[in-house]
Order: C-alpha cells, then sequence, then structure tokens
C-alpha cells in the first residue's frame, strides 16, 4: 500500500479522504505507527473504506493498529451509525458475537505456581472443554438457555457460578438489557444450548501468566487493577458466544440479503449486508446478537467458575482465599448504543466494534464505579508465546475513536503458511525452553496461533498508547497455555 | 499430519489460503451439480477430520429450499457445519434423492458418526460458511465452486 494513499493527520493517525472510492460518505482512519502502516494489507484499506460508504455513517470508519482482513469489516474495525438514519451489519460485528477477554487476578506468585505447573496445566486442560464437538459441564434445558440469554451474569449469580464482585467488573455487568430470545432461532438454540462453558478452538485460549515488575508501566493504575504484588499470577480466558453466535449471525446473513433491495441498500460486499437500525429486520438482529452477548459473558463465566475450582484443588485454598477475583471482562465484537458529542452535539450512535476493545475513559457512567475515576481495563490478547497485556481507557479514545483501542497483535500470515513454517512440536518445545507449557488436543495446531503468525504485541500496543486511545499499564508473560 | 495433508491432495477439492489469513478456502469442481454439492461437503468435513476414520454409525435427512442456488450451495454446507455443533456429527457420504436448480431446492441424507476425540483425529473446527469470495459457475463441461471458511 502506498504511503500517498493517506494524509498524516499525526504521528499515529493516517486518513484515507472520501474521494479515494465512489460512495465513501466519511474518511476512513487508520490508528498505526509509521511502520505498521507501511506494512498494511491492501484489503483492510479496501474494506475499510467500504464500511465509510455504509448509511448513516457518522465522523470516520477506524481502523485500529492491530487491523487485518476479516468479513466485511476489517478486524480491528470500529463505525458508529446514527440510531435515526443509520444500519447495523453483522460483519461489523463479526460471526463471533462478543468474542472477548477476561482477566482474573490472584494472590499468588510465580515461586507457588512453579511446583505445580504441570499438575495445574493438565486439569485445567481436563475441566475446561476445548475443541471440535465439545460441550459444557453445565447441561442446559431450553428454557434455562432462554434465561442465559436474556440474563446473563444474573442468571450465573443466581446459580452460584458467579459472585457479586464479578458482576461489578465486567462490561455491562456481563448483561446486555435489549436480550429478547424470540429473535433467536431454534437452530442457533440447539448449536449453543450443550456449548456454554466451552473454550472452542482457533485463537481461543486460556492462559496463565506472570506480571513481572520490569513489565509494569504504571504501578498506580495496576494497584487499581488488583495487580499488586511482584510476580503475581494472572489468568486470562478468550472465547465467544461459539456456534450460537455464529449461528445467530449466518440467520441474520440471510435476512439481511433478502431485505437489502426493500430498503434500497447497495450490496458492496455480501459480508457487509446490513438493515437499517430502525427495521423490524435490524432491530431484532440487535436483540438476538443481545443473547449471544449475554451467552459469552457466561460462557466466559462458567469458565471462570471451572478455574476457580481447580485452582482450589490444587492450592489446597477457597478461590476467594486465593484472591481470584475478575479484574475486567471486555467485549470485542459487539455492537452497542453509546452517547457521544458529534458535531457539537450529544447524540446516540450504535457503535460496532469487529476486533476492537471498549476504551472508555474516567468520567463515563458505564466504567465500574471501581474503575470510574481512571478509565476502564482494556485487555488485548496477543499470540500464545507472547502473551497478553492490559491498558486502560482514556478520554482522548472517547473523543477521537468512539471509545474504541485495539484487541489484539493482528494475524499476519495465514493459518496453512504458518503450519508450513514450523511444526506444532518444535513451537511446544520452543515454548518450552521459554519457560511456557501449553496443552492442545490437535498439536499441528499450534504452529498457526505460534508467535511468528502475529504482528509483534509491542508495536501495537505502543501505537494506541502513542495514539492516546489507550495507556499501557502492564504486559503478562505466559507460563501456562490451554490452546482450545 | 502429513498423513492428513496426504487426504488432502487426494481429495477431489483443494484447500486455499488465497483469499484469507485467519480461516481456510475451499476450491471445488465437479462434472454435476451433485457431485460438486457432495464433494463440498466432504471438504468441509475433511478440512475438520480424516472422512476414513469416521463410521457410518447414522443417517440424517436434510431438506433445503433458497431463492437461488448460490445460498443453496451455502445452505447445504452450513447444515454440515450445524449438524457438527448441536448433534456432534460429522458425515462421511451422503446421497441425493434430490438436488434441482429450478427452483433450488434439495434432499439428501447424510451418514457419518458422533466425534469421538478417541476415535477421531480433530484438525480444526469450522463456524461459519462465507459470502466472502464467493463462487459458483457453471463452466461448459463442470461446475466449479470457491468459499472461505470461518475458522
Amino acid at each position: 500500500m502506498s504511503r500517498e494513499t493517506f494524509t498524516q493527520i499525526s504521528d499515529s493517525v493516517w486518513e484515507i479522504a472520501p474521494d479515494y472510492k465512489d460512495g465513501m460518505l466519511v474518511p476512513a482512519r487508520v490508528l498505526s505507527s509509521r511502520a505498521l502502516i507501511d506494512g498494511i494489507d491492501e484489503k483492510v484499506i479496501d474494506q475499510i473504506t467500504n464500511v465509510a460508504c455504509l448509511p448513516g455513517i457518522r465522523r470516520y470508519a477506524l481502523c485500529m493498529p492491530d487491523g487485518h482482513m476479516g468479513y466485511g469489516f476489517p478486524i480491528g474495525g470500529v463505525a458508529a451509525f446514527s440510531i435515526d438514519d443509520g444500519v447495523i451489519s453483522p460483519g461489523g460485528i463479526g460471526f463471533d458475537i462478543n468474542c472477548g477477554m477476561r482477566l482474573l487476578r490472584t494472590d499468588l506468585t510465580l515461586a507457588e505456581l512453579e511446583p505445580r505447573k504441570e499438575q495445574l496445566l493438565n486439569e485445567l486442560y481436563q475441566t475446561i472443554p476445548s475443541g471440535v464437538g465439545s460441550s459444557g459441564y453445565v447441561k442446559l434445558k431450553q428454557d434455562q438457555f432462554r434465561d442465559v440469554m436474556e440474563r446473563g451474569l444474573d442468571w450465573c449469580l443466581d446459580n452460584d457460578y458467579a459472585v457479586d464482585h464479578d458482576l461489578d467488573h465486567i462490561e455491562n455487568r456481563g448483561r446486555l438489557d435489549g436480550a429478547d430470545s424470540t429473535a433467536v432461532s431454534q437452530k442457533a438454540i440447539s448449536r449453543g444450548i450443550n456449548q456454554m462453558g466451552t473454550l472452542g478452538s482457533g485463537n481461543h485460549y486460556l492462559e496463565i501468566a506472570v506480571a513481572k515488575p520490569e513489565h509494569i508501566y504504571d504501578r498506580n493504575i495496576a494497584n487499581r487493577f488488583g495487580i499488586d504484588r511482584e510476580n503475581q499470577i494472572v489468568i486470562s480466558i478468550h472465547c465467544g458466544s461459539r456456534g450460537f453466535g455464529h449461528q445467530i449471525a449466518t440467520d441474520y446473513l440471510q435476512v439481511f440479503s433478502d431485505c437489502a433491495k426493500r430498503y434500497g441498500l447497495a450490496v458492496r460486499d455480501r459480508e457487509l449486508l446490513s438493515a437499517p437500525v430502525t427495521s423490524t429486520e435490524g432491530q431484532r438482529y440487535f436483540k438476538a446478537m443481545c443473547c449471544a452477548a449475554n451467552a459469552a459473558f457466561v460462557n466466559r463465566q462458567l469458565i471462570t467458575h471451572g478455574v476457580r475450582q481447580v485452582f482450589s484443588r490444587i492450592f489446597g485454598r477457597d478461590a476467594a482465599k486465593l484472591g481470584i477475583q475478575t479484574v475486567y471482562d471486555v467485549a470485542h465484537n459487539i455492537a452497542k448504543r453509546e452517547r457521544y458529542t458529534i458535531e457539537g452535539r450529544e447524540q446516540e450512535v450504535l457503535v460496532h466494534r469487529k476486533g476492537a476493545t471498549r476504551s472508555f475513559g474516567p468520567g463515563r457512567d458505564e466504567v465500574p464505579a471501581a474503575y470510574r475515576d481512571i478509565g476502564q481495563p482494556v485487555i488485548v490478547g496477543g499470540s500464545m508465546e507472547t502473551g497478553s497485556a492490559l491498558l486502560c481507557g482514556t478520554t482522548v479514545a472517547d473523543r477521537e475513536t468512539f471509545g474504541s483501542s485495539l484487541h489484539g497483535a493482528g494475524r499476519t500470515m495465514s493459518r496453512m503458511k504458518a503450519k508450513k513454517a514450523m511444526r506444532g512440536e518444535a513451537v511446544k518445545q520452543r515454548m518450552k525452553e521459554c519457560g511456557i507449557l501449553v496443552k492442545t488436543g490437535y498439536m499441528p495446531g499450534l504452529a498457526e496461533e505460534a508467535a511468528y503468525a502475529y504482528k509483534d504485541i509491542d508495536e501495537v500496543v505502543d501505537a494506541v498508547h502513542a495514539a492516546g486511545i489507550s495507556r499501557k499499564v502492564a504486559r503478562f508473560h505466559p507460563v501456562l497455555n490451554v490452546k482450545g | 499430519m502429513q498423513a492428513a495433508f496426504f487426504l488432502l491432495y487426494t481429495m477431489p477439492f483443494r484447500i486455499s489460503d488465497e483469499h484469507t489469513s485467519a480461516d481456510v478456502g475451499l476450491v471445488i469442481s465437479g462434472k454435476s451439480l451433485e457431485e460438486l454439492f457432495a464433494d463440498a461437503a466432504l471438504g468441509v468435513t475433511a478440512i475438520m477430520t480424516d472422512p476414513d476414520r469416521l463410521e457410518e454409525r447414522r443417517r440424517i435427512e436434510v431438506e433445503l429450499s433458497a431463492e437461488n442456488l448460490e445460498n443453496l450451495f451455502l445452505g447445504w454446507l452450513s447444515e454440515i457445519v450445524y449438524y457438527k455443533d448441536a448433534e456432534c456429527f460429522l458425515f462421511r457420504r451422503c446421497e441425493f434423492s434430490l438436488l434441482d436448480e429450478n427452483p433450488p431446492r434439495l434432499k439428501a441424507e447424510l451418514f457419518g458418526d458422533r466425534i469421538d476425540p478417541d476415535r477421531h483425529v480433530l484438525m480444526a473446527d469450522i463456524k461459519a460458511v462465507t459470502y466472502y469470495k464467493f463462487k459458483l459457475i457453471k463452466g461448459n463441461q463442470d461446475w466449479q465452486a470457491e468459499v472461505v471458511l470461518d475458522l
């Protein structure tokens, strides 16, 4: 991609003007370092400029520094649409609705974990189902699953899979109020009902990591997020709504395909099908999407419950006594109604984040009370070799990127090429030499998730820090990984 | 793994990463529409596991109609993905009792097995069939299709 395509707005913001492509209603902006912008994939530019053509889009179509090719929107795409004359698009949310990250803190240190590493890994692998065809330990009847999708974490609280502290530290307290199970097909229910409490596969994982003192960048905020001791053990969970969310996306792409002509919507890319926010179809998709989002929050909570049981067994203490608490849980594939000041007027818009994390700064009501004076935690998943990162939301993000930031490192190499580059066993050995033990159901799949298949997480994190849309707080070095 | 690669090279479809990095593409051709549909569905199975290791322990009937042939094809592959999650079922053989272009509709039987990690090597999980770069073309001699599958 030629740099002439872009106008440099600042050190970290690059803009493509609306005259780049017929039909663009607003500019496209890429948040990126100079080095990353030089390597940007042309497909990403094509996709983000397609997004800029969607009706009712406000200000810019945005792409985060970890952006890479997706379906419809690029992964890392963010766009806000008018509630009155804008659209809702499954391609702006992703098939895996409310794929997201949960971060747990513990009172444990690496020294306490070391002697029990292998036992812990084996028990986590046995307890948390992963891979194709896996079923969760919670057997739900249809009416219970409707409760899960409509009430989210409140269902977990009622059934002793969560404590109040968890709900106080999850985006929307783990429950989107727009959920209505009558908007969900029986097919979606059948796909999802047995999968609650499972990791899934692909790039989904459960990671046990250490917060080394040299990787704490902002000690005050780290302390506020519960990262408060040397070589502290933290746990991160990356997964979403499993087959349930995928079926809802599949169902509504078909519905939107059927109604596009009726609403006079040009179809530039069939993965970018949309419907007016106010239409019956758009409203029903939003309700179904909220159901999938709630199911994903429940999924991560059930995994958290399983993790607490395993730690409790192995360390011989209650999970509460081990200090296993939710730091935060963020959705990175979602659409939400949020308020922003646009063109001098406060207005509500439907913000689509597809492979992008909400990054609200201090003061916003949506940020949990515990963090409202500093901003919300932004949890970023890296590759299984490089580990994850913790950042903090900012008011710059509220102003510049509809309160959004990055979500991960960003894939650069195809799965097939990654598998050809190195054998899974060799990746496992290399990880072991770096002190990381990994377990998976299919060893060649490890190579697909190796560090070389992704952008450098430090580079993308530095890019959002430089842009001011999130502040660096800590980096976590992986110790154990259950790969889905 | 080498066996798995060998299997894929001898199958009547090609796995591709031409259009996608995070996921996988499938390129299929068939002398007839039935062959195209059957081979594409087998390709979906083969990305997830070795079809030769699946037994015919169960039969599932599929009946579909769509407004056009493209949607019928995508809907057909989506059925394979659906039964994988809803019934933990993967098929190794299918038989069509009906496959029409006008109007687009099909009736088929899938013969296959319940997923069992002790008997099957599970290589990947296909979660959705996408419209991305999708092609379905009737050539002079054959039918061709390209489809990207979300992993």
